[in-house]
């Protein structure tokens, strides 16, 4: 058990190493620019809405550079290891392709975590230096932020165990899009009345709700999000991602290399 | 090699305004914020940018204020066509900015050249806002100003007064003024009281200066009544009336100065008595 977990570690510590020589991190350097500029002008431009517009600039960003490194980083991590073919000497290893897809799942979250907690630092000091109070609210968005985009990548790696990265890449963004708009699906029955109730259900069930783990507005106006949202969110994205990150795992150990 | 390609770089990078400069003489500096009619409905927008939203709402907020100021800056015959979709896309992407709402309101209302002259589409921006922040006692007690100031009906003014008063926290005055909008009938006394409100309920900015204006609005419209009994207290005296306004300083019947608020001397028809604020002034305000 400790010798699986080790290796799934090992794994997991190279993945961050990779994506950091990679240069994932860089795009710090433009949410930090980002945010500096917004600072210096919204102050003469918004009439006194600087510190939610700041706050709402930080948090989408956030959210869109996460989905971008999950997604494009993501879809590379089985798929580039099978073009590159340095997953068949890893493979040779007394290593389990189970603990290589978990190593690489836990790799990259590593990375996002990373990635948004010096976000998060980075925009609560623009807060601090421009006056404003550092909100430990936002806390409640980054959080769901974070989990929306554990899911995305393991639809990003499911996809990649399936296809090629190109492919995984375009299947992946197709999911979250269709999971932002979850709502919609919902709202059918509103406005085509015909459609049966239970294919509306169905499909609402299928596809993940990824607006589920928005609460971008609402901390931007310094409302907490309750512990009891946050606690059932984040049973929402654990069951989500064990389902996709098994169903990954079968395609990727039923997947054969010869 | 490396200096050449560093000349043609800036060459190429000086080019870019000088261009967009030409264009913009083509076709007009605020042509740009006239693409937002393609997206005439926020809802289209909040659809166009899922998860998102509030960014989107800001963007939008940031161009409002932008085109409203450019309007009032640089075109001639404003008409802030746009000021109300700009307004309505921004709030139906983030119904919670309450500033949307008043900036709008206000701006709507105001007659030009300060705004659009349309306090109809204010106070349906009012009742929107009203709609969606039902817990903002001060949306719904500038929805009541707003039935007396710009569409001169008290009594729907002091009904939502009252309920204005009712939400909790709402200021105390509020049941006061709601009683006395219905007594007075929205003279200059209650106009005057309901800006000095949304003068101390601003922040610095381009809705305080407004504020600000319409008080000095209203010292320059005492002031005129108070030269016009001025004149007429010297018609009563000599049997008609003086020629010139400054004749009533020689005769102790006018110690201030005989300008507006913003320093432009009054009209006056020595023909007839009548003492005016000139519309040169930026206190003239039609009838």
């Amino acid at each position: 058990m400790g010798g699986r977990l080790s290796r799934t570690l090992a794994v997991a510590a190279n993945t961050f190493r990779e994506t950091v020589r990679e240069r994932v991190l860089y795009n710090l350097v433009f949410f930090a620019i980002l945010l500096t500029v917004a600072g210096l002008l919204l102050g003469q431009l918004s009439v006194r809405q600087d510190e939610k517009i700041l706050k709402d600039i930080g948090l989408a960003a956030m959210d869109l550079f996460g989905t971008l490194i999950a997604v494009f980083i993501g879809t590379g991590l089985v798929s580039k290891e099978i073009e590159r073919r340095s997953l068949y000497p890893l493979l040779a290893k007394p290593l389990s392709r189970g603990e290589f897809y978990l190593g690489k799942f836990a790799g990259l979250a590593f990375t996002l975590l990373v990635n948004l907690g010096a976000m998060l630092l980075g925009l609560l000091l623009t807060l601090l230096l421009t006056g404003r109070r550092p909100d430990p609210v936002l806390l409640g968005a980054v959080f769901p932020i974070l989990l929306g985009l554990l899911l995305t990548v393991a639809f990003a790696m499911l996809f990649s165990s399936l296809t090629s990265a190109t492919l995984a890449a375009v299947l992946t963004v197709s999911v979250v899009v269709v999971g932002r708009f979850a709502d919609v699906i919902r709202g059918m029955r509103d406005v085509a009345p015909g459609v049966p109730p239970a294919l509306v259900n169905a499909l609402f069930a299928i596809v993940p709700n990824f607006s589920n783990f928005d609460f971008k507005s609402k901390v931007a106006y310094g409302d907490a999000v309750p512990a009891a949202v946050l606690g059932w969110t984040m049973l929402y994205a654990a069951a989500w991602i064990v389902v996709v990150l098994g169903l990954g795992l079968a395609a990727f150990r039923a997947r054969d290399f010869k | 090699m490396t200096w050449r390609l560093a000349l043609l770089l800036l060459a190429a990078a000086s080019l870019v305004p000088a261009s967009q400069a030409r264009i913009d003489q083509h076709t007009g500096t605020f042509r740009a914020q006239e693409e937002v009619l393609y997206l005439w409905s926020g809802e289209h927008v909040r659809r166009l940018v899922p998860g998102f939203e509030s960014l989107a709402a800001d963007i939008y907020w940031l161009r409002t204020v932008q085109y409203f100021g450019g309007q009032r800056l640089f075109v001639s015959g404003k008409r802030f066509e746009l000021l109300r979709p700009l307004i309505d896309i921004t709030t139906t992407l983030d119904p919670r900015l309450e500033i949307a709402y008043r900036y709008g309101a206000i701006f709507l209302s105001e007659p030009p050249p300060l705004g659009a002259g349309r306090p109809r589409e204010g106070v349906a921006v009012l009742e929107r806002g009203v709609a969606a922040l039902p817990e903002s006692w001060r949306l719904r007690q500038d929805l009541g100003f707003f039935h007396v100031l710009f569409l001169k009906d008290p009594q729907t003014a002091s009904r939502i007064l009252i309920e204005a008063s009712q939400i909790p926290g709402a200021a105390f005055w509020l049941r006061t003024m709601a009683a006395d909008v219905l007594a007075k009938g929205g003279d200059r006394a209650s106009a005057r009281l309901m800006w000095q409100r949304m003068f101390e309920q601003s922040e610095e900015g381009i809705i305080r200066e407004n504020a600000r204006v319409r008080l000095s609005i209203l010292d320059s419209l005492d002031a005129r009544d108070a030269l016009a009994a001025a004149v007429a207290e010297s018609a009563r005296r000599h049997g008609h009336w003086p020629a010139r306004l400054d004749k009533l300083a020689a005769e102790g019947l006018w110690r201030r100065p005989l300008a507006d608020a913003a320093g432009y001397p009054f009209g006056y028809d020595p023909s007839t008595g009548r003492v005016f604020i000139t519309d040169q002034s930026p206190m003239w305000r039609p009838d």
